[in-house]
């Protein structure tokens, strides 16, 4: 009876226990990352690189930056990656960093001042890296913008203020007025209101101290090598240091106007747009790099996955000074200008919408433009052939390198006379077959 | 030297009228255009009325269909002939005379070559129907994959010929050829069908099946014929004058290597199956 009281007490506390263990909250872990600031050939991808990556992939001759941290480190199951638990804990890891190739040290690092400037502001895609002095300056005159701005915003609030009085004031002048009997234009002058100010066009972070790397391409390791002159346990990374395939190309995300929110990218040059029947295509170009799928997918983060056997095309920058031109042949048929465009909701049961002209009368409700693309139009009249669409820079004649994408309309309506076609071989063999039958025969 | 090639030119045009006047070369055609006429079609169903479709070259992949299927033929028929020709000893009566395992053999690796460009010629007729039917291009993309097509059948056809000459009954020839080629070509499927998944969406078996598949095609990658036609349809999809020649020039030195190795084959197992 004794033993089996004791098994269903062992049995609940091991129920009790696997309960237990579900509701837990991950094993934390103190440990040695690499917290990555990686170029990823338009801007900078930040990750970082938990021990159970053994590798560092990063673009050759360009700037990157590391940086050796303790912290907790935990696994999670739902998106099965490995979590760095920076706000608990995020302890800067003294030494140099030691760059080797084939056994040999060929650098050695100190941790650097550096900042990331974003000519075009945070939001944008372009970022570069500037160190030491320049950082500091880079970062001091993104301050002083700001600095001028809120001075001007302070401004403008009081001019605001002012403005709102001086409103009031016309306003209860004109009900003076109009009650006083007087009709017409009147000849009191109607208050302006001010405009805000534009905010700072860049951005510049706060200086950071890390190792910058900037490596040809090849195959190194890499480690923390502490000031007592010991290795850091679990410092030792491979890295990877490699190129684009291909570059300077164009490429194009295509905003189809029937499906404005599924887009579509042509930015092989080997890629053709076939199309059927009327289409609106909005087209966007971007300066473009071919990288290989595995190596730039973990640079932008060590536990991403990718197949090493694929390339894709990484979109650097986009390209607004150029028009567009869709030609058959030699003949032009339309030039383009980049335009914005709006999409308005279409009102009542029927789900649609309609992509529009961005024009004054938007500008004036407070809409802003949805989009800003070149537009090109494929209409019914246009016979199935084959077509090029290209971009040229504004004030040339020549077209862009590698800008050039064919499009083709197909004629669906004949897919059915494709078996048809299959047939000819056998036709051709009866006539080949019996002639030399005939011939025999003679 | 005339006398060997008087005797390689006999014993090619033997075979080649023997080929070209049968039904079974134009039906194989048919078979390979009418897969292709499958998949286009297929291809233009999927884009729908008022909408686009962006695609490399979709005229390269029936095209890798259907020299596949000719390559496959050319091979089977050549690998039977020699299989036959041994077991019914026409080929002891021949060795009797003039002819050596070099003649016979270059004279079979010719004889296909020759209806390989023949069927090669027939697929560019095709596609150009194709094109004007459909306005699906016939690019110069195309013309430069039916050049390295040319390559592919060549590659194909030494392998068989080699594979061949180790055989020695018609039956047993039939099914190594088929059992080799068929691995080749599963494994190059399989490999582009998981390659094109991402890591995601496969489930832990997948995963270790698409890395076993994958070792596995690298290791093949320089031994199957149809991995050379992949290269150069990669190539001409990156638009690569020297990737496409680079192809070119391994194309011939894996085609020389496989042509000596069933003259040594052959020459060493003897004309007696």
């Amino acid at each position: 009876m004794r033993i089996y009281v004791i098994a269903i007490c062992l049995i609940a506390i091991c129920i009790l226990s696997a309960g237990g263990v579900g509701a837990q909250a991950p094993a934390r872990r103190e440990q040695l990352v690499y917290s990555l600031t990686a170029f990823d050939g338009a801007s900078f991808s930040k990750s970082f690189c938990p021990p159970s990556e053994d590798t560092l992939y990063f673009i050759a001759d360009n700037s990157s930056v590391i940086d050796a941290r303790k912290t907790f480190i935990y696994f999670w199951p739902i998106t099965r990656r490995y979590m760095a638990g920076f706000r608990s804990l995020d302890e800067k890891l003294p030494g140099t960093i030691e760059i080797l190739k084939g056994g040999e040290v060929i650098q050695t690092l100190q941790r650097q001042t550096y900042t990331l400037f974003y000519p075009e502001g945070y939001w944008s895609d372009k970022a570069t890296l500037y160190s030491d002095q320049e950082a500091e300056r880079r970062f001091a005159e993104y301050q002083s913008a700001v600095e001028a701005f809120n001075r001007k915003l302070r401004d403008y609030y009081e001019e605001m203020r002012i403005y709102r009085e001086e409103f009031n004031r016309f306003l209860e002048e004109m009900r003076i007025r109009r009650e006083s009997g007087e009709e017409g234009i009147t000849n009191i002058e109607m208050p302006q209101e001010p405009s805000p100010p534009d905010f700072v066009d860049f951005y510049a972070s706060e200086p950071a101290q890390g190792f910058i790397l900037n490596l040809p391409v090849g195959n190194y390791q890499i480690r923390l090598r502490c000031p007592d002159g010991r290795i850091y346990e679990g410092s030792e990374k491979n890295v990877v240091v490699f190129e684009s395939r291909r570059t300077g190309g164009v490429g194009y995300e295509i905003i189809p106007g029937n499906r404005w929110t599924r887009r579509e990218s042509v930015d092989d040059p080997s890629w053709i747009i076939h199309g059927a029947g009327h289409n609106v295509l909005y087209f966007n170009p971007y300066h473009q790099a071919e990288y290989n799928e595995l190596y730039h997918n973990k640079l932008e983060d060590p536990q991403n996955s990718g197949r090493i056997e694929r390339w894709k095309w990484v979109h650097i920058d986009p390209i607004d000074d150029v028009h567009m031109v869709l030609s058959r042949g030699e003949e032009i048929l339309q030039q383009i200008e980049r335009a914005p465009y709006f999409v308005k909701q279409i009102p009542g049961p029927e789900l649609g919408y309609e992509i529009i002209p961005y024009d004054d009368e938007l500008l004036q409700r407070g809409y802003q433009p949805t989009f800003e693309s070149y537009q090109i139009e494929l209409s019914t009249n246009l016979p199935p052939e084959e077509y090029t669409v290209s971009a040229l820079q504004d004030g040339s004649a020549e077209h862009l390198p590698e800008s050039e994408r064919s499009i083709r309309l197909l004629r669906k309506e004949n897919a059915n006379y494709l078996y048809p076609i299959a047939f000819f071989p056998l036709v051709f063999g009866i006539v080949v077959i019996l002639s030399r039958w005939t011939r025999i025969d003679r | 030297m005339s006398n060997r090639g008087g005797v390689v030119k006999t014993l090619f045009k033997r075979d080649f009228v023997y080929t070209f006047y049968s039904w079974g070369f134009y039906v194989v055609l048919f078979a390979a255009f009418m897969i292709s006429s499958f998949i286009l079609k297929n291809f233009l169903d999927g884009i729908r009325e008022e909408d686009i479709l962006v695609s490399a070259y979709p005229l390269n992949y029936p095209l890798f269909i259907s020299v596949i299927v000719i390559s496959i033929y050319l091979v089977m028929l050549s690998g039977v002939s020699i299989s036959r020709e041994r077991e019914h000893g026409t080929l002891e009566v021949l060795f009797y005379g003039p002819v050596t395992a070099g003649n016979f053999l270059i004279s079979k690796y010719f004889k296909d070559l020759c209806l390989g460009i023949i069927a090669l010629a027939f697929c560019a007729v095709y596609f150009y129907l194709v094109s004007l039917t459909t306005n699906l291009g016939f690019t110069a993309g195309l013309v430069r994959a039916l050049v390295m097509g040319v390559f592919m059948i060549s590659c194909v056809v030494c392998f068989g010929l080699f594979i061949s000459s180790l055989t020695g009954r018609t039956r047993s020839s039939v099914l190594v050829l088929l059992a080799i080629l068929g691995g080749f070509l599963a494994l190059q499927f399989v490999h582009a069908a998981l390659i094109g998944m991402e890591r995601e969406a496969l489930s832990t078996p997948m995963l270790y099946l698409r890395e076993t598949v994958s070792h596995l095609f690298r290791g093949i990658n320089w031994v199957s014929p149809f991995a050379f036609l992949n290269r150069g349809l990669d190539a001409v999809v990156l638009d690569s004058p020297l990737l496409f020649g680079l192809n070119i020039f391994y194309a011939v030195v894996y085609s020389v290597i496989f042509l000596i190795l069933s003259i040594i084959s052959m020459s060493l197992k003897g004309v007696k199956a």
